[in-house]
């Protein structure tokens, strides 16, 4: 049986001072993530900041002819929205769940008022930024770099980490779709990462059998990554444990 | 470098985002504002390296860029007079993975960074510009992504030209061939391949490591999407810094 999820399985919301937690718990509204949600679109006003619990929202760019990039994912370790504070409000790029699951929304008029105040608050979610724009631009390395081989490993083990369990509800059409590749190369490079044992893929699930090769198969991309989301967000982690 | 000749007006002004500034805002930076030259390949910041300075460009380009184990790079973005160079040292975090190269030879003005986060902190007007602008930046960042994964090196190319172009006063860039193979992360003949197409054609004029942009209409007929998504977002975000 699942719990009852809670503002604290998001890793911001948890990193926050008791005393801002208290203030925001009224405010935050929980929500599901379903599958293929769209939680902002391109161009689109956006009226709530979200904190995923569990399952991921993915960003990204899609182009005049209808092909998309995706630019970076959002699980458990951050929120998705953050134009509602740096500025601007709408973003070109469009938000979508990628692997369903829920979530605890804010008022975009809330999140504001609460970023203004400075603080523990603002300095969080400015870091956050940080991260996730590390995110950002090493798609970019990696787009321009790495073969698609060492994108699926990245963006499989960036999805992992973002999840409680091993396993991700995906077709390879969805993958394709969220690297900017052709079906046929996922089909390829996911079948020799079954072949070697490092996944196993069925009717739109891949389950991870072995992290550890994964992470030997992935490029530096990864790491980078990940160690910048450590550094940055490490310290807050510590204060909320 | 080309140094400056005494008739030309020196002013940190001559960065929109200082120029954008309140006056109060200018008044408490001002007083801390070093001009500095930013020699061609200089490098402003390294991978993992403390920033201590934030940069605010004048009549440069500087170029974040992402250097790999192996040695190849990828540009993320460009930053010019529009911009700042050292946004982590508002953001949080103070490095960056990525390092930072001035790629179009100029000048700019630097900020202790200890000066640049008292005034962000006190929050108001000074912090709502800088983080319009990392935001801007960040569409910039997404688009470069976007680009390296659905653009062929002829349109990387025009969209690198346009948004550097953007970035400066005049219509040149001091610039090798190689650099901009470096920065694009490409193989240098498909750069000189792309840039003698736009030469044949009269879109540049390309020579001893300056190209002079001749046609900019035509170079915006040729260029992706992706640089409208980019001047877009930097002029709906950022609505008082009007390039001349």
């Amino acid at each position: 049986m699942r719990a009852r999820s809670t503002p604290k399985q998001n890793h911001l919301l948890a990193a926050l001072p008791a005393a801002d937690l208290i203030r925001l718990a009224p405010q935050l509204e929980p929500v599901p993530l379903a599958l293929g949600a769209v939680i902002y679109e391109s161009g689109g006003e956006q009226a709530h900041v979200y904190f995923p619990t569990s399952g991921i929202v993915s960003l990204l760019y899609v182009m005049n002819d209808g092909a998309a990039a995706e630019i970076a994912v959002v699980g458990s370790e951050g929120m998705v929205g953050i134009s509602l504070f740096m500025g601007g409000g709408t973003t070109p790029s469009r938000a979508v769940v990628q692997s369903v699951g829920k979530a605890y929304r804010l008022d975009a008029a809330q999140i504001k008022t609460e970023f203004a105040r400075g603080g523990a608050l603002q300095r969080l979610l400015l870091r956050y930024t940080q991260a996730l724009i590390t995110q950002m631009t090493q798609t970019a390395v990696c787009n321009r770099h790495h073969q698609l081989e060492q994108q699926l490993c990245r963006w499989l083990l960036l999805s992992l980490d973002r999840l409680a369990s091993s396993e991700l509800v995906m077709t390879q059409q969805l993958i394709a779709n969220m690297l900017g590749v052709r079906r046929e190369g996922v089909t390829e490079a996911a079948g020799r990462l079954q072949a070697d044992g490092l996944i196993s893929y069925r009717r739109g699930r891949i389950n991870v059998l072995d992290r550890e090769k994964l992470e030997e198969r992935v490029c530096e991309c990864y790491a980078v990554v990940r160690r910048e989301s450590d550094r940055l967000l490490a310290s807050h982690a510590a204060l909320a444990a | 470098m080309r140094a400056t000749p005494s008739s030309v007006r020196i002013d940190p002004k001559d960065n929109h985002l200082l120029a954008a500034l309140s006056d109060a805002s200018f008044e408490a930076l001002s007083p801390h504002l070093e001009r500095v030259p930013l020699p061609l390949g200089a490098v402003v910041y390294e991978s993992g390296g403390a920033q201590r300075y934030v940069y605010f460009p004048t009549t440069s380009i500087v170029s974040l860029l992402y250097v790999l184990a192996n040695g190849s790079s990828a540009e993320i973005a460009v930053t010019g007079n529009e911009g700042l160079v050292g946004i982590s040292l508002f953001m949080g975090g103070e490095t960056t993975p990525s390092r930072a190269v001035v790629q179009s030879a100029g000048h700019g003005y630097r900020l202790k960074a200890d000066v640049l986060r008292k005034e962000f902190e006190s929050g108001g007007v000074f912090q709502h510009l800088l983080l319009r602008y990392t935001q801007a930046l960040i569409t910039q960042m997404t688009q470069t992504a976007v680009c390296n994964r659905h653009h062929t090196v002829d349109q990387q190319l025009c969209r690198w030209l346009l948004l550097s172009l953007d970035r400066l006063p005049g219509d040149e860039l001091v610039m090798t061939q190689e650099l901009i193979a470096n920065m694009l992360g490409v193989r240098r003949e498909g750069v000189t391949e792309a840039a003698g197409k736009l030469q044949a054609e009269g879109l540049i004029r390309y020579s001893r490591g300056r190209i002079k942009v001749l046609d900019r209409q035509q170079l915006e007929a040729r260029v992706c999407e992706c640089y409208g998504v980019v001047k877009k977002e930097y002029d709906r975000l950022l609505p008082e810094i009007r390039p001349q």
